[in-house]
């Protein structure tokens, strides 16, 4: 088998989160990544997962947030699923960091963890279903 | 287990906090009350000894942040130590090792943070 996927889906409540990043993580281990990798990437999922949470759903607990595991050759893709507010690609705005050492603040760093740590980081919306996605890549080396 | 614990004891002038754990989006106001706290008790050098946290989001980072300005002004700092591999990743990933002083023990933050200290 080349290809192998599984769903996990959780309430949208932060108590989850510990559960969720201990999945993305043991899964990187199952992809072949290795243990430094392996943690960069729950990071990044805690990140995505989070900003569904909090953002997407803003704190409403009562909701549903789907996680996508695929397993290739080439890489581990972590989609992350959700009926809340969506964001494109194109409304990623990156904080600079040499900036933000000049003026420290509050928040603004979760996608710049994601993007540091993953290979791809992607958001889309399914006009279908009305569901949008965050799509995390890490490629296997 | 909880998410996260927070030990608090004090050397001379510095505070030294152990968080043991993860701080995310979930625990970050335990552990954001913990260092408010410290500084309402006019307690403006804080050593954040790493060694027994296994994970810190960007929320968590974000905790640090929102009091470092507070504590300069009144002539202290946020010092760091015994950081793990993977939370010095991510403080060296976004460039924060520039911004706070991190050590590899808590005796040489100590040492730092306090000059007359005898170990």
């Amino acid at each position: 088998m080349d290809h192998a996927q599984f769903r996990l889906i959780i309430p949208s409540q932060t108590r989850y989160l510990n559960l969720v990043t201990g999945l993305a993580k043991r899964a990187s281990l199952v992809a072949g990544l290795d243990d430094s990798t392996a943690a960069k990437v729950s990071i990044a999922v805690d990140e995505a997962v989070t900003n569904v949470i909090l953002h997407a759903y803003g704190g409403e607990g009562e909701h549903s947030v789907e996680l996508e595991l695929r397993f290739t050759e080439q890489a581990l893709e972590i989609h992350i699923l959700h009926s809340g507010k969506g964001m494109q690609s194109d409304q990623m705005v990156l904080p600079d960091p040499k900036e933000y050492i000049k003026h420290p603040r509050k928040g603004g760093l979760g996608l710049l963890l994601m993007s540091r740590f993953m290979d791809e980081v992607q958001f889309k919306a399914d006009e279908a279903s009305g569901r949008n996605e965050c799509c995390l890549i890490k490629k296997i080396s | 287990m909880a998410d996260l614990s927070i030990a608090v004891r004090l050397v001379g002038d510095v505070a030294v906090v152990l968080p043991a754990g993860f701080i995310n989006a979930h625990t970050v106001r335990d552990f954001e009350e913990a260092l408010e706290n410290l500084v309402q008790d006019g307690r403006y050098t804080i050593l954040l000894n790493c060694q027994d946290l296994n994970y810190i989001s960007s929320a968590g980072l974000g905790a640090i942040m929102g009091l470092i300005e507070t504590v300069r002004e009144h002539g202290g700092d946020i010092l760091l130590s015994n950081l793990q591999d993977n939370v010095f990743a991510i403080f060296d990933t976004l460039g924060f090792t520039q911004l706070y002083r991190v050590f590899a023990d808590e005796d040489q933050a100590l040492a730092a943070a306090l000059p007359g200290r005898k170990g």
